[in-house]
């Protein structure tokens, strides 16, 4: 059997499973039978593959395609035709595999805590949950940046989805406002793709940058600047970077707990994936690291500085969630080999941390059903093992050694050092305490102050398998805090590869 | 001080974690923008003295800072979606113009 | 005077553009908000077609008389067709959120008006 085929099933399978997830109403077994298994699958398929590409269609470029090539004429197998892929082209290498292996996990972890907490788990509520994964895995592999944008679109319209089966307070109204501005962003990221694809006659992003490369295309025409400027604008909307950090942490505070975690990680990877492809087909025009490092620079002070006045937890942590994405713009942003791996490392480590404040924060919900940090106090008694690992969770977020976070915010203070901004260093030191300290106002109101008296604690549980899923991210966060090269050595080769 | 909890007071009873709060976040801003400015020396030394005295002075002038910020930055759609066509029009005029003249 | 039919569906499709972020923007009517949406992605959808637009150009069905070379060359450039289609579906599949959501709270609110329904609510 040809194992490349696996690059598809990671899209496929999770799909598949959504479909059928959807199909079953009240048959709550075999909901959470499949989507376990499905879950379980899930994490498991990338470690499997081996690397390399996927040709749906299965046709090669002319020229690695002897077959197809005869008996064509000369001005099409003489020319740059011959180079260009013919199909959709999904590309599948280390940096990928951890990706994905990461979302994997996370997306186990949402679905788990999902059945275990909910007592009628819903089928459509895990499709939207599978949906989502499959399209930023199709995200996060396509080489084609229309697939690209169709896979973007089904990830936001399953955004949207788990904002409106959350059930909370105006989470309907937050669903409109996001899907009427992702109406307006998302035909604008589409011309600009449109825009590149009239210039190089191309939707694969390697032939686009061949014929960059090569003078088939003028880089300094004004279309593909008006094409690099609405993709660039896309990708802020895709992320949520300023000025859609508001609706982007809104959409955050509006879902359930694991909603959220999920959400936040289709952000992180949706801003990795756009950004890297802005980076491979506009490094030349130094503007574009400019404009990369100061959005994102924007981004830190205006998440991290918004998220200190806010009042709801997960209001705060959606806020704190934008701002550390300037942490990984920035790495990417600052274009050298260290920088962009520490921006991908800086991109792993916030998905897996903020899904565990996010899991971590939710058991305050769970336990209360508020989330209201001005009626809330005292958790701590409630439960000090979930309070110790949350506090944990906030310590990686810092960056505090030995927790992951601390090793990718190095390598980002150094890269910045290297390329000569040590500002961006004392900025992303500064913000790092900032954010220390947002986090704590919100334990010491929330877990260590005292109850107050109207505070009515829940007499449910908190499921063994929330508390399963938090120390297991925090075993994530230790082991890549201690060994920072399991991940690093993934991404030190995409990253050389896009300088 | 005095004018952060005055306008905070408008909206709702200030406690000294939101005064607090209000405060911290005035002086990140405020700090990280003058931080960010210093960039500047790479287009020109002059220029950056210059910008370092206008954020100073905007800074002294136009506090407190944040509570305005985060009256700007509701939920509104209305305002949102203004301030994403303004930024439409920012990041388009940046690269389109900036390009061509650089 | 014959104007070039590219150029003035481009204008067009540049117009649609324009004046559906201006309806997104200035209207408050959610249902007119709604129709200055439709409008910005029939004009990306307009402007993918027109790029793929080709004076004299032929349909691209390749017959069993004509020659590689010939089609190759007289043929009109097929993907943004293919992309249209793509975007038609998506851009009605979200239209269908839309709606359903503006249906529900039309129902909830008993008012279809931006500024009302979707304002700050002040945490």
């Amino acid at each position: 059997m040809d194992l490349n085929a696996l690059i598809a099933v990671m899209i496929i399978l999770p799909i598949a499973s959504a479909l059928f997830l959807n199909l079953l109403h009240k048959k709550d077994r075999t909901i959470k039978i499949i989507a376990i298994i499905t879950a379980v699958v899930l994490p498991i398929i990338p470690l499997l593959t081996p690397y390399g590409s996927h040709f749906f269609g299965g046709y090669l470029p002319l020229a690695q395609n002897s077959t197809l090539a005869q008996g064509l004429p000369a001005i099409i197998t003489g020319t740059q035709l011959s180079q260009f892929h013919l199909g959709i082209m999904y590309v599948f290498s280390s940096a990928q595999q951890l990706m994905i292996f990461i979302l994997g996990i996370i997306t186990f972890f949402a679905i788990f805590t999902f059945i275990n907490e909910t007592k009628k788990p819903s089928g459509v509520y895990a499709f939207l949950l599978f949906m989502g994964t499959a399209s930023l895995s199709a995200i996060l592999l396509s080489d084609d940046i229309f697939n690209l944008f169709v896979f973007f679109e089904i990830a936001a319209l399953a955004q949207v989805g788990i904002v409106v089966a959350s059930g909370i307070k105006d989470n309907y109204e937050t669903a409109l406002k996001y899907i009427l501005i992702g109406n307006i962003a998302g035909p604008l990221l589409l011309l600009g793709i449109v825009m590149l694809l009239g210039v190089t006659g191309n939707v694969n992003v390697t032939d686009m940058i061949f014929s960059i490369k090569n003078g088939f295309v003028d880089p300094q025409s004004p279309v593909l600047l008006m094409a690099l400027s609405l993709i660039t604008f896309g990708w802020l909307y895709a992320s949520g970077l300023p000025p859609f950090h508001t609706i982007k942490s809104e959409v955050y505070s509006k879902a359930l707990p694991h909603g959220a975690a999920l959400i936040q990680a289709f952000s992180v990877f949706t801003l990795v994936a756009i950004g890297i492809i802005i980076i491979r087909l506009f490094s030349y025009n130094p503007f574009t690291h400019i404009a990369i490092i100061g959005i994102s620079v924007i981004a830190m002070i205006l998440g991290i500085t918004m998220a200190l006045m806010q009042t709801d937890y997960k209001r705060i942590l959606g806020y704190l969630a934008v701002g550390e994405l300037g942490y990984i713009g920035i790495g990417l942003g600052l274009g050298t080999a260290l920088g962009i791996t520490a921006g991908l490392f800086q991109a792993i480590n916030e998905s897996v941390i903020t899904s565990f404040l996010f899991i971590g924060f939710g058991t305050v919900l769970y336990k209360t059903r508020t989330s209201d940090t001005k009626k809330l106090g005292g958790m701590m008694y409630v439960n000090p093992k979930v309070a110790l690992l949350v506090l944990l969770a906030g310590l990686a977020m810092a960056g505090v050694p030995p927790l992951n976070a601390f090793q990718s915010k190095l390598m980002l203070i150094q890269a910045s050092i290297q390329s000569g901004l040590p500002e961006i260093g004392i900025i992303m030191i500064l913000l790092s305490i900032v954010t220390f300290m947002t986090f704590m106002k919100a334990f010491y109101t929330v877990y260590m102050r005292p109850k107050p008296k109207e505070l009515e604690v829940l007499d449910n549980k908190i499921p063994k398998s929330t508390i399963i899923s938090l120390v297991a991210f925090l075993i994530i966060c230790i082991t890549l805090g201690l060994f920072p090269q399991i991940a690093t050595s993934s991404l030190q080769t995409l990253a050389a590869g896009l300088v | 001080m005095r004018e952060v909890q005055k306008k905070a007071e408008e909206d709702q009873p200030i406690t000294n974690i939101t005064a607090s709060a209000m405060l911290a976040a005035e002086l990140t801003l405020i700090a990280s923008v003058l931080v960010a400015v210093i960039m500047v020396r790479l287009i020109h030394p002059v220029l950056m003295i210059i910008m370092i005295a206008a954020v100073l002075i905007i800074a002294v002038m136009a506090r407190p800072i944040m509570p305005r910020l985060r009256k700007e930055q509701n939920d509104d759609l209305n305002n949102m979606m203004f301030y994403i066509v303004v930024a439409l029009g920012i990041v388009v005029a940046l690269f389109y113009w900036g390009n061509l003249n650089v | 005077m014959v104007v070039d039919s590219q150029l003035m569906s481009f204008f067009t499709a540049g117009s649609l553009i324009v004046i559906g972020i201006f309806a997104a923007l200035f209207l408050d009517n959610l249902i007119k908000k709604i129709i200055g949406l439709a409008f910005l992605g029939d004009g990306v959808n307009l402007f993918i077609i027109t790029m793929g637009y080709k004076p004299g150009g032929i349909v691209y069905i390749f017959l069993p008389d004509m020659t590689i070379s010939n089609f190759a060359q007289t043929s009109a450039y097929p993907l943004p067709f293919a992309l249209v289609l793509t975007n038609i579906v998506i851009g009605a599949s979200t239209l269908a959120v839309i709606l359903g959501l503006v249906l529900i709270l039309n129902k909830r609110h008993g008012s279809l008006s931006a500024s009302k329904i979707l304002r700050d609510k002040g945490e």
